[in-house]
């Protein structure tokens, strides 16, 4: 809770130093915020605190997922020390709406009630909204802005109808109660609970770009700037997930089986579109856009096989996702400005030569996510399929595995460019604390991928 | 000991990264591998058996457990005595990248070393997949022409076979007994329903078929060969077409049993016609690389065929073959690229004539071709008689096709000899110098090595002769059952 509190008093601090016109201090005070809600929440660690008549629960799982999503808001951090040097105006607001978003996030991840879990995806979504558009002179960035903006308005308001429904029905938002609710029919579920959590399910499949509700995100993806993307790949994609999670398997087991198969046709969906799609992209932000749908698909596969090990996987997964997405961006933007600010996958080309060690780290961070050993994103994917094959979905697994190589495909397009040589030679401009911070991740997810955890959550 | 040999290769790979001075390089990689085939054959022929094994992720019951038998003997031989020569090739001429380059071997080798010593399926499949890396980068950093394309479609093709290979695994994972384990132990003293070993079998087939490659499996391979500098192809098909053989020995026959009595003919079949077809079009190639790429997956696909016989002399004669074959092909393409460089190109009917300027060259290229079509007092002779024997116990027709590969290899391969070296035609060549001392070096031992062999086979026999029995013990109570199963 003093985690909670402490981020959105840091927010409002950082908007209030947005008044001093001194952009250095901005990040380190982030940081410094930052890192002091990392202990705050894990000083939290087994007390499963409770709060506001237990509308907000701190286990471990949430605080695991919190602390999770800090470590990457850091990176993120990290990396906008160097980006934010070239913004001239609203830096500190663009601080300050990251910190409230991460809020958000975590009242998703330590939601029992529904309106919790509303008011917690709203306050992620607001500030993410007004970072969409934070380009305010491009018009891309405006179009993302604006999209995203409708199409998260349309999810809401399903989201809240499916709430309405559940709540009619139940009369409860507390999510114990309902499952005890659903437990007496047996399955049989009447018409207007089924389409009331039916509706919900929808809400969060939207906020986490699962097929196919996933149309908005290649668009706003692209449009938005690049570090905000980071943070919309990652950090909001965990905390979604997260949600969902949480929804689905602390408060429906055993789900309803229309519900089930309506999930089951998302994953199924997610690992198609997002892989076949990602196939044709020359855009690199489209590519990840699509890549990242395809990653959820995995992800919906560890969270639909449910086992007692579901959650430490799903944590696992999206925590070495976001730490080899995260620096990608990061090279992608330095990699794009030595290119006039194109986006095709093409301004790799030559990455090699002009920097070898960059170079050989964005491999390992996209051997990574194509899931190829020793990496952590192999031991992700690998433990993702132990879970859905020892749970007997056989076909459905060797879809996600055909999939996968689909998936190396495209990441390896990139790789390929990079080691392929070019004819421009603007030279790639790295500054010392972000190759420091690229080649750290690097170092990390491989050594994730050696030593594999699981967390008791 | 075990880990060391895993290790001393990795280890030097990384240090040479940061060494500037190319000539010190090769030399230090050249060391580390001598010193790597030092200990292995002080291991294999010499010291006890040996286990290592340290507990690794224990939730995913798996072990980081390395030991051999013999058959990883074998492969583990094979793998280190070939590695000293693939980086001796590059001693010819200036390469570009040069630490780059030999880091990239060390580390394949330290992946091959993993992969025939891994005891557990998920370790093996982490240095199966990590033994991939090094050599796409080798393959297009170093490769030919259209490389961009070729090595892409070479990756992305063995990578689909490992990735389902990666579902059996996994499933074979679960159907251990709780807590589960994916020690190879573990796996072959399960007992699985003849259906599913059916289809089980391709699952965890198409990963080394892919690899080793049988047909219909082959498309990746010559455009891969051909384009692949010396010594991304030495490593492609003298160690890594290995990997697909070790494989399947290693998951096959003591996990389905049942599903290989079942698919036997299916995969004999497979496999001699992919003899005959790699023959035919081996014998209409102009292009002496092509040739020798399409030889050489006619012979592996002869040494798959003998695998699925299951017998006593077959398998005996496989695993001596995988010796020599990685021999004799590591030999004829150093030949090749000794005559590329004499004679700047590839086209068999520019050539002719070279004996008149390389007459000791001439000699040596006989030799390794003589080697290579079998002929009595080469090793190639040993395996090759050995196998046939085998496919004769199973059906006369089967040793019919494979003896008729023989008279076919013979014929090609003493066609592009004569191509090459005989004739009387005044070609301009780039240069005309004969061997040189560096060419002794490595053409020397590999020939000695292909007539000992041929001579005294012995020593290899005496190193497979208890794995091969076991084999022989696991796969007789699958016979009953399947015998019982089908009627």
């Amino acid at each position: 809770m003093s985690a909670l509190i402490f981020t959105t008093v840091l927010g409002i601090i950082l908007l209030y130093l947005g008044l001093t016109k001194n952009k250095t201090i901005l990040s380190p005070v982030a940081i410094t915020g930052l890192l002091i809600t990392l202990i705050l929440s894990l000083k939290d660690w087994g007390l499963d605190s409770k709060y506001f008549h237990d509308m907000i629960i701190f286990d471990n799982f949430s605080i695991a997922f919190n602390v999770s999503m800090i470590i990457i808001t850091i990176i993120i951090f990290l990396f906008g020390i160097d980006y934010y040097q070239r913004m001239e105006l609203h830096v500190a607001e663009q601080y300050a709406l990251m910190i409230f978003a991460l809020t958000g996030a975590f009242l998703m991840t330590s939601f029992s009630n529904l309106i919790m879990l509303f008011l917690g995806i709203e306050i992620l979504s607001i500030p993410l909204y007004i970072l969409a558009g934070g380009k305010k002179a491009s018009f891309r960035s405006n179009e993302a802005s604006f999209k995203y903006f409708m199409l998260g308005s349309f999810a809401t308001a399903f989201f809240l109808f499916g709430i309405a429904l559940v709540y009619g029905a139940s009369a409860t938002f507390y999510l114990p109660e309902i499952k005890i609710y659903l437990a007496q029919f047996h399955g049989n579920l009447p018409p207007m609970v089924m389409i009331g959590l039916l509706f919900i399910v929808i809400g969060v499949a939207f906020k986490v770009a699962v097929a196919p509700f996933h149309f908005w995100s290649p668009d706003v993806y692209e449009g938005a700037p690049t570090l905000v993307t980071a943070f919309m790949a990652t950090v909001v994609k965990t905390a979604g997930f997260a949600a969902f999670y949480r929804l689905l398997c602390m408060g429906l087991l055993p789900l309803p089986v229309p519900l089930e198969k309506a999930l089951w046709v998302m994953t199924g969906l997610s690992l198609l579109i997002g892989n076949l799609a990602a196939l044709r992209q020359t855009n690199f932000k489209r590519l990840f856009a699509y890549s990242a749908i395809a990653h959820s698909g995995f992800i919906m596969l560890a969270m639909l096989s449910q086992h007692d090990t579901s959650a430490s996987v799903l944590l696992y997964y999206t925590f070495v996702y976001s730490l080899a997405t995260v620096p990608l961006f990061i090279i992608f933007i330095l990699v794009k400005r030595a290119s006039n600010g194109l986006e095709t996958l093409y301004i790799f080309q030559g990455l090699y030569k002009k920097k070898p060690w960059i170079a050989v780290f964005t491999t390992i961070l996209l051997v990574s996510l194509a899931g190829i050993p020793p990496t952590a994103g192999f031991m992700a994917k690998y433990q993702v399929f132990v879970l859905s094959i020892s749970q007997g979905y056989l076909a459905i697994s060797i879809f996600a595995i055909l999939m996968a190589v689909v998936g190396v495909y495209y990441y390896f397009f990139v790789v390929r460019e990079i080691y392929t040589e070019s004819d421009h030679l603007h030279p790639i401009v790295v500054s010392k604390l972000n190759a420091g911070i690229i080649i750290l991740c690097g170092i990390a997810v491989v050594v994730l991928g050696i030593f594999v955890w699981k967390l008791p959550i | 000991m075990l880990l060391l040999i895993l290790l001393i290769p990795f280890i030097t790979g990384f240090t040479l990264l940061g060494v500037r001075n190319a000539a010190a390089v090769k030399v230090v990689a050249l060391s580390s591998a001598i010193l790597t085939l030092f200990l292995t054959v002080s291991l294999v022929f010499f010291l006890p058996a040996t286990r290592f094994s340290v507990s690794w992720i224990n939730f995913l019951g798996t072990d980081f457990s390395l030991g051999y038998d013999g058959i990883s003997s074998i492969m583990l031989l094979l793998t280190n005595l070939l590695f000293p020569f693939i980086i001796l090739a590059g001693f010819k001429h200036e390469q570009k990248q040069v630490p780059v380059l030999y880091a990239l071997i060390l580390f394949t080798q330290s992946a091959l070393i993993g992969v025939f010593l891994a005891q557990n399926a998920f370790l093996f499949y982490v240095f199966w997949e990590l033994a991939l890396i090094p050599v796409y980068f080798i393959l297009l950093l170093w490769g030919g022409a259209n490389r961009r394309a070729i090595t892409f479609k070479f990756f992305i093709y063995t990578l689909t076979g490992s990735l389902i290979l990666l579902f059996g695994i996994i499933f074979l994972y679960q159907l251990t007994p709780s807590p589960h384990s994916t020690d190879f132990l573990a796996f072959s003293q399960l007992i699985i329903p003849a259906n599913t070993q059916i289809w089980l079998f391709w699952i965890l087939f198409i990963a080394f078929a892919i690899k080793m490659p049988v047909f219909p499996f082959h498309t990746w391979q010559p455009p891969t060969y051909t384009m692949a500098s010396t010594q991304g192809v030495m490593i492609l098909a003298g160690v890594m077409t290995k990997m697909g053989i070790y494989g399947a020995l290693r998951f096959l026959f003591p996990i389905v049993p049942l599903g290989v009595l079942f698919w036997q003919n299916t995969v004999i079949v497979l496999s001699l016609i992919g003899v005959i077809y790699a023959s035919i079009i081996a014998f209409r190639q102009t292009n002496l690389k092509k040739l020798i790429a399409f030889s050489s997956m006619a012979h592996i696909s002869l040494m798959v065929a003998a695998m699925f016989v299951l017998n006593y002399y077959a398998l005996q004669g496989l695993l001596f073959q995988v010796i020599s074959h990685g021999v004799t092909i590591v030999a004829l393409f150093y030949m090749v690229y000794s005559i590329e460089k004499q004679t700047g190109t590839l086209e068999l009917p520019m050539m002719g004539g070279l004996k008149l300027h390389a007459p000791k060259m001439s000699v040596l290229f006989l030799m390794v071709v003589l080697g290579s079509i079998a002929l009595p007092l080469t090793a190639g002779f040993v395996g090759e008689f050995l196998m046939i024997t085998g496919l004769f116990h199973q059906s006369v027709w089967f040793a019919l096709v494979g003896g008729i590969t023989m008279v076919l290899g013979a014929i090609y391969m003493l066609y592009a000899y004569q191509r090459v070296m005989l004739g009387n035609k005044e070609v301009n060549y780039e240069s005309k110098t004969d061997l040189k001392p560096l060419d002794y070096f490595f053409l020397l031992p590999l020939v000695l090595i292909i007539l000992a062999l041929g001579v005294y086979p012995q020593p290899i026999f005496n190193l497979v002769e208890q794995t091969v029995k076991s084999m022989q013990n696991l796969l007789t109570p699958a016979t009953e059952v399947m015998s019982a199963w089908v009627h």
